[in-house]
């Protein structure tokens, strides 16, 4: 199938993946729709929702991603769909940092302004019983299915290595926790601690504001062709090595540079190689970026470049970045 | 019986005191009898004229005053005036023929609606803001008589 990995069962967590989103998506809609009736006067709720509403962006972005990556490349497009996620990227990530420090002024100044949230009481059953516990109820509805629902999608994401559902997976993390510095904010506010709730809310602003920086990371290095690296962007992807290290063995290759980019779930590499004499058998080249191709699933196309001398900034592409 | 353990529980928070006013508004009328009450002139709801307020909102007002054992203090200013004493934790209910959509809730606290008239405008009283244990006996006394006067009128 075009665009998942090779690997034996993508096609199944391809399926999986999708369940996921719209999961998500009805998920993300309820607890909406549940704590736009019990926000009252409480920033901390207030600010709950906005991280709510902004987890629908990577879950809607995985499913029209996912549509729009796999159309095979065209004269327009000749190196297919893949990058439409990452740009699409860029766009929620800004959205998602400009909400978070909009968030975290409007908290801030409450916080400043000593204003204390007024939380009255609801209406249920016959009884008016205080909105501060209601919002409780609600906000442990938002954290506990987000909580399961962040693992499942992050173990999917590392099998298809997408970055779409990885982001879903980071925001459902952020939003059981910021349930749950919401939660200590109602409390606090039953105790009359009036601050709890602005501080509350300004903690989650702060989660909302690194989520956004971490997506927008992450979508720019994609668009800028950065070295590839594991899904939580913590170490090197160990791709572009392999294939330096598997071409350098080749009997007829004296050097070689290997660039790799990550397009959407695929990853290509462009080699540049020094051969040993200058007879070549084409045979052999094409068979070794055969082979190469088969280090890692998700390759979708190595493709050799066969020089006399590696280019000056081909051969940068080994030096360290100098920050 | 399922309905049944919400409501208990939140009894039961409240017998422990729960939620509590951060400025102790709850525990300054219990002591002192006192409800101070602003209130500005709005046709039937508040005349805030004669020497003794009159009209719907303030009819209301003593009743809740009654409930709670208190008797009402009246204050008369403009609806900046009551809204900035308000905030400032100088007043406990202001009433002027507000509404749910009153500007001055950025302010103030509002209450639950008692009365919502033909234009669908749910009239309201303003609060101390965040003086929750308060807010919700104004609550719980505005909704029962919202529901006692819907049956009435049905």
């Amino acid at each position: 199938m075009r665009g998942i990995p090779a690997t034996p069962g993508a096609e199944r967590e391809l399926h999986k993946a999708h369940v996921l989103a719209w999961t998500s998506l009805a998920y993300n809609f309820s607890t909406i729709i549940l704590l736009f009736f019990v926000i009252s006067g409480s920033q901390a709720l207030k600010t709950e929702m906005t991280g709510e509403i902004l987890s629908l962006i990577p879950p809607v972005l995985f499913l029209f991603g996912d549509r729009i990556s796999r159309r095979p490349p065209n004269r327009l497009y000749p190196f297919g769909h893949e990058r439409a996620v990452s740009a699409g990227y860029v766009g929620a990530a800004v959205a998602l940092l400009l909400v978070g420090v909009y968030l975290m002024f409007d908290g801030g100044m409450k916080l400043a302004m000593r204003e204390h949230p007024t939380i009255g009481g609801f209406p249920l059953f016959g009884h008016v019983i205080w909105t501060g516990w209601l919002g409780i109820a609600v906000l442990l509805w938002s954290a506990i299915p987000a909580y399961f629902l962040g693992r499942t999608k992050r173990k999917c994401a590392e099998v298809l290595h997408d970055k779409t559902l990885a982001a879903g997976a980071d925001i459902n993390v952020a939003d059981w926790q910021s349930a749950a510095a919401a939660i200590i904010g109602i409390v606090g506010v039953g105790f009359g601690l009036w601050w709890a709730d602005s501080l509350a809310a300004l903690l989650i602003s702060l989660e909302i504001i690194r989520s956004g920086w971490t997506e927008l990371c992450t979508a720019l290095g994609d668009i800028m062709d950065r070295r590839p690296k594991t899904l939580d962007q913590k170490r090197d992807d160990p791709v572009p090595d392999r294939i330096t290290e598997f071409l350098r063995h080749q009997p007829w290759v004296d050097d070689a540079v290997v660039r790799v980019r990550e397009r959407g779930r695929e990853l290509t590499a462009e080699a540049h190689v020094v051969p040993r004499a200058d007879q070549v058998s084409v045979e052999e080249i094409s068979r070794s970026g055969q082979l190469a191709c088969e280090i890692d699933p998700r390759l979708a196309d190595v493709t050799i470049a066969p020089v006399t001398a590696i280019p000056e900034d081909v051969a940068r592409a080994l030096q360290a970045e100098d920050v | 019986m399922l309905r049944c353990w919400p409501v208990l529980l939140t009894y039961l928070l409240v017998a422990c005191g729960l939620p509590r006013d951060p400025e102790k508004t709850s525990e300054r009328i219990a002591e002192k009898h006192e409800l101070r009450v602003g209130v500005t002139d709005d046709g039937p709801w508040t005349n805030a004229q004669s020497s003794e307020p009159s009209g719907i909102e303030p009819d209301l007002i003593r009743q809740f005053a009654s409930r709670l054992g208190a008797h009402v203090l009246w204050t008369r200013g403009s609806e900046t005036s009551l809204a900035q004493a308000l905030k400032h934790h100088e007043l406990d209910v202001a009433a002027g023929g507000f509404d749910s959509k009153t500007p001055w809730k950025s302010i103030a606290g509002v209450s639950r609606p008692f009365a919502e008239t033909a234009d669908k405008k749910k009239h309201v009283l303003l609060t101390a803001p965040g003086e929750n244990r308060f807010v919700l006996a104004l609550d719980s006394f505005l909704t029962e008589h919202m529901r006692a006067s819907k049956g009435a009128g049905a």
